[in-house]
């Protein structure tokens, strides 16, 4: 029963496809998926975390070497 | 780049892994929280050493008034600051999930942290209070050396002597046959971790304020 107009599909009661990739059961999905999905979800927020820490570390690598930059070029002026 | 920042990305990286890895035993009312025992206690003691640090430079520039000791005894003391920031919030969650409030006013521990934070606080209002950077540097060095010796009391020995909900007051130590044993394996590498973190941040925090020093000078 799809109406003519996008605007008036109802994707709330209807779903959108039946392509859907959260439905899919377990056995289905590879075995990333099923670690990720076990022990209570516990690794995903391990996953978020360790994102947030790797993004944090590469940061702070970052601004630790612009500041050595900074030196070496106050200490090449200085010795120009 | 020194190799032992390198050392210190992976060895946290394994840290916060294990934190969540590794098996923890079932104790009432903690539950899986249990586990931020590796992420909440090492910010205070992080705090402590860059308190430490901060205290270190402060008598030094007393001894020899080089700025160099000023800026490092200012940038220890800001990060020093960061991490009870941390300390304090993380305790709030958990406080919130185990207490069942976010603040409690009759808790000793909470209200004195936030109270030895309000004090390091002041530390950096004082410093912006003078324009001369002598005078500046002196005042917060004396400062300093008061400021730190109300840590350990506000920390320590006054939660001790009051009930509290807090592990580590009411006499009582903060590890003790109600805490597992096992959870040292992940607390004290934490330790050393979370200090050598704050401590490269330290450092880069420091250089800035130097390099921004001699430019101010050249």
């Amino acid at each position: 029963m799809q109406e003519d107009s996008l605007a008036v599909v109802d994707t709330l009661t209807e779903a959108y496809s039946d392509q859907w990739a959260g439905a899919a059961s377990g056995e289905e999905t590879n075995a990333f998926i099923q670690f990720m999905s076990s022990n209570d979800l516990i690794f995903v927020v391990l996953g978020v975390s360790l994102i947030i820490w790797l993004v944090l570390i590469f940061f702070l690598f970052r601004v630790d070497k612009k500041v050595s930059e900074l030196e070496q070029e106050i200490q090449s002026n200085k010795t120009s | 780049m020194k190799i032992w920042k390198y050392v210190v990305a992976i060895w946290m990286t394994v840290v916060i892994s294990a934190g969540f890895l590794i098996y923890i035993p079932e104790i009432p009312i903690l539950e899986q929280t249990a586990r931020n025992i590796f992420f909440h206690v090492p910010m205070w003691m992080t705090m402590f050493v860059l308190f430490l640090i901060s205290f270190w430079y402060s008598i030094k520039y007393l001894n020899e008034p080089d700025p160099v000791f000023d800026i490092k005894a200012s940038s220890a003391a800001s990060v020093g600051v960061a991490f009870g920031v941390c300390g304090l919030l993380t305790g709030s969650l958990w406080a919130r999930f185990t207490w069942g409030s976010w603040w409690t006013f009759a808790e000793p521990k909470m209200n004195l942290a936030a109270l030895a934070l309000m004090i390091y606080v002041a530390y950096f209002m004082l410093r912006s209070a003078f324009d001369d950077r002598e005078k500046r540097a002196k005042l917060a060095a004396v400062y300093n050396i008061f400021a730190v010796t109300t840590i350990p009391f506000l920390l320590y020995v006054v939660p001790r002597q009051l009930t509290s909900l807090h592990p580590g007051a009411d006499g009582n130590p903060a590890f003790s046959e109600i805490t597992a044993d096992e959870l040292r394996f992940i607390l004290y590498p934490a330790f050393i971790g979370f200090i050598a973190l704050g401590i490269w941040i330290y450092d880069i925090h420091h250089r800035y304020n130097r390099v921004k020093l001699e430019l101010e000078n050249s």
